[in-house]
C-alpha cells in the first residue's frame, strides 16, 4: 500500500550565529529520520522534551525558521504527488498547508485568535480551504465530529475550556479535508480524562481515513489507552531509535532507550533514567544514548536494524540486530 | 480609577457635544452675522456669554467653535490611526529593509518640530479646511505606526498566527484579520490620547493666524479675537473659549488614559504592587 506520506532521511540543522574565537556550532534537530504515514493508521512518535519531534512536524510543514538547513524527502501520495521539502513555498501554501497536511497544534488555547470568536476563524478555514461549500453549514458539520454543540463555536478562546479549544484546532484541522494530520503533543497541558478523549478523537479521525502522526512525549498515555497508536517511532538526540507496530514495542522493546522509558513510568517501576540527554550542538559520535548509559547493554555504534515480522509489519532499531524473538 | 476617570471623561465630553451640536441648532442665530451696537457686552441673560468686538454671541459662537475644533480634531486622529496602522503593520510584516526605511521615514518626520511642519503645509493653502487635517494627519501618524508596529512584531510569532497560515490564510489575510485585530486596542487608545493634542494643534494654527478664516469660529480664531478684547477689559472673550478648550483636552485625555488601563488591565499579582 502506497503511504500517504513517505519521510526518507529527513535531517534538519540549525547553524548558530558564529562566536568570536569559537567554532560555528550547529544544532542537531533531526537526524536521517524515516518513517511512513499509511490511511487509517496512527504513528506515535515518543521521547523525552528536546529531542526533536516537534521540529519534524514544523519541517514537514514548512514552519520552520529561515535559518534551517533541511535535506532529505517527504512525498505526500496523490495526484500529483508533492515532496513537501523542496516544492514551491507557494506551491505548499496553497495546495499542500491545511488541504492534504495539517496540523493540531501543541497548544489549543494559544493557536485561536483571542479577538475572534471560534466560529469565525472555523469559516474563514473553511472558505480558505474549501471553497464552494457554505462555511457555516460546514462549521457545524466539523464541530460535531469533534463533539462540540454548534453553539460553543460562538465562544471566544478565552471562554472556551482546555477541551473544547482541542478540539476547535481538531476541528480547524480537518477543515481543508486533509490526507495526513500532524498532531503536535496534543495532549500537554490536559487532565487525564481531556487527554484520553483527545486521543480518542485522533483515533476517529484515523479511522475516518486520515494517515495521523501523533508526536508525544506521553507513554503513559499510549500504555493506558493501546488502541490509539498502530505504530510506535522512539526518537532520541535527533535519532529514531525503534520503530515498528505500537503493541509489539510497547511489549517487547528491542532498543536499551525504549526499555529505560518504559522502566522510567510507574507501571514500569518508576526507574529514572541516569543521566541527561546530550546537547543537540554537541552530540557524541556513534550511539549518543549508550554514550550516556554505557553500561546499558551491547552497542554496535548506532547502526540500523531492520527485520520483517511474521505477522506483517516491520520493525527497526538502532545498536543491535534484533532478536528472532522479537520478530 | 480608571473607571470613575472614563465615566467623568464620558459625562463631561458627551456635555460639550451637546452643547457644541445643539446650541448653534436652537439659537438659530448665524455665528457669522455681526452687531456692533452689542459689540463687546459682559455676559448677561441675553448673552450668556458675552459677546465680542463685532457684537456676536459667544455663547452660539463658543459652540460653533466647539463643534468644529472637535470635528477636525476627530477626522485628524481616524486619519493618523488610519495611515499609523496601516504603515506600522506592513513595517513589521515585511521587515527587512522596508521596516527599516520606514522606521527611519518615521524617526525623520518626529525629528522635525511637528507644529513647524504644520504651519509649512497650512501656509502653501492657507484658510484650507484640508490643509489644516492634512497638516495634523501627517504629522501625528507616526506615534501609531510606531505602537501598531511593535504590536505586530509582538502578535506574529505567536502560534495563533503559525495556525492561521495553515488554515490557508494569506499574508494579507493574516495582516488583517488575526494581527490587526489583536493590534487594534492599542491603536484605538493612541487615537484618542490624540485627539486633545490635535485640538491643540488646530487651535495653535488658527491662533497664528494659519488656520481658519477670522470670520469661521473655531477654539483658535476666538482665542485669537480675545487677544485684542481682553487689553480693552474683554474678559469674557478669552475665559469661555478657553474653558471650553481646557475642558475638551481635559475630558478627551480622561477617556483616553481610561482606556488605557481597562486595554491593559493589571493582572491580580501587579495589582497588589
Amino acid at each position: 500500500m502506497t503511504p500517504a506520506l513517505s519521510v526518507r532521511d529527513l535531517t534538519v540543522r540549525f547553524p548558530l550565529a558564529a562566536r568570536r574565537r569559537a567554532p560555528r556550532r550547529v544544532v542537531h534537530a533531526a537526524t536521517d529520520v524515516s518513517f511512513d504515514l499509511h490511511a487509517g493508521r496512527v504513528l506515535a512518535l515518543v521521547g523525552e522534551s528536546g529531542c526533536g519531534k516537534s521540529v519534524l512536524a514544523s519541517a514537514l510543514l514548512r514552519l520552520l525558521p529561515g535559518n534551517a538547513v533541511v535535506t532529505g524527502s517527504a512525498v505526500l501520495a496523490g495526484s500529483p504527488p508533492v515532496d513537501v521539502l523542496t516544492a514551491d513555498e507557494r506551491v505548499v501554501g496553497r495546495q499542500v498547508r491545511g488541504r492534504r497536511l495539517a496540523l493540531v497544534p501543541q497548544s489549543a488555547a494559544t493557536s485561536l485568535t483571542p479577538v475572534r470568536t471560534a466560529r469565525s476563524q472555523l469559516e474563514e478555514a473553511v472558505c480558505e480551504l474549501a471553497p464552494g461549500t457554505d462555511p457555516r453549514a460546514r462549521a457545524d458539520e466539523l464541530a460535531e465530529r469533534v463533539g462540540l454543540a454548534p453553539r460553543d463555536l460562538d465562544l471566544f478562546p478565552h471562554e472556551l475550556s482546555g477541551g473544547m479549544a482541542q478540539r476547535v484546532v481538531v476541528a480547524l484541522a480537518l477543515a481543508g479535508g486533509p490526507a495526513v494530520v500532524l498532531a503536535d503533543e496534543p495532549t500537554a497541558g490536559l487532565d487525564r480524562p481531556l487527554a484520553n478523549r483527545t486521543l480518542q478523537l485522533l483515533r476517529e479521525v484515523a479511522d475516518a481515513g486520515c494517515a495521523v502522526l501523533l508526536i508525544t512525549h506521553d507513554l503513559g498515555g499510549l500504555l493506558r489507552a493501546p488502541e490509539v497508536a498502530d505504530d510506535l517511532a522512539v526518537m532520541y538526540a535527533s535519532r529514531l531509535m525503534e520503530t515498528g507496530p505500537a503493541a509489539a514495542v510497547l511489549a517487547a522493546p528491542a532498543h536499551d532507550y525504549t526499555r529505560d522509558l518504559l522502566g522510567a513510568l510507574p507501571a514500569g517501576g518508576l526507574v529514572p533514567i541516569p543521566g541527561h540527554p546530550p546537547e543537540l550542538t554537541d552530540l557524541p559520535a556513534g550511539c549518543a544514548y549508550h554514550a550516556r548509559r554505557p553500561d546499558a547493554g551491547r552497542c554496535d555504534g548506532g547502526a540500523l536494524h531492520t527485520a520483517a515480522l511474521h505477522t506483517g509489519g516491520v520493525r527497526s532499531a538502532r545498536c543491535r540486530p534484533l532478536a528472532v524473538a522479537l520478530c | 480609577m480608571g473607571d470613575r476617570r472614563l465615566v467623568v471623561g464620558v459625562t463631561v465630553l458627551a456635555g460639550l457635544a451637546a452643547y457644541a451640536v445643539l446650541v448653534p441648532w436652537v439659537a438659530g442665530v448665524d455665528d457669522r452675522v455681526t452687531d456692533f451696537a452689542a459689540a463687546r457686552q459682559a455676559p448677561s441673560w441675553a448673552h450668556l456669554f458675552g459677546t465680542d468686538s463685532a457684537g456676536r454671541d459667544l455663547f452660539v459662537r463658543t459652540a460653533a467653535g466647539l463643534r468644529v475644533s472637535l470635528l477636525i480634531a476627530a477626522v485628524c486622529a481616524v486619519l493618523s490611526t488610519v495611515i499609523g496602522a496601516l504603515v506600522g503593520a506592513l513595517s513589521a510584516v515585511a521587515g527587512g529593509w522596508v521596516d527599516r526605511l520606514t522606521m527611519r521615514v518615521v524617526d525623520g518626520v518626529n525629528a522635525v518640530p511637528h507644529l513647524l511642519l504644520g504651519i509649512v503645509l497650512v501656509a502653501l493653502f492657507r484658510g484650507s479646511l484640508v490643509a489644516i487635517i492634512a497638516s495634523i494627519a501627517l504629522t501625528h501618524w507616526t506615534q501609531v505606526a510606531r505602537i501598531v508596529r511593535s504590536e505586530v512584531l509582538s502578535l506574529r510569532d505567536r502560534p495563533h498566527v503559525d495556525a492561521a497560515v495553515l488554515g490557508g490564510a494569506t499574508r494579507w489575510r493574516v495582516v488583517h484579520r488575526h494581527l490587526l485585530p489583536a493590534a487594534l486596542p492599542q491603536a484605538l487608545v493612541a487615537a484618542v490620547l490624540l485627539l486633545p493634542h490635535a485640538v491643540w494643534h488646530e487651535s495653535t494654527l488658527s491662533f497664528l493666524g494659519l488656520g481658519l478664516p477670522p470670520h469661521r469660529a473655531s477654539l483658535g480664531t476666538l482665542l485669537e479675537e480675545a487677544r485684542s478684547s481682553l487689553l480693552l477689559g474683554g474678559w469674557w472673550t478669552l475665559v469661555f473659549p478657553a474653558l471650553g478648550l481646557v475642558l475638551a483636552t481635559l475630558a478627551v485625555a480622561a477617556v483616553g488614559s481610561g482606556l488605557r488601563d481597562r486595554v491593559a488591565l493589571p493582572r491580580r499579582a501587579e495589582a497588589t504592587l
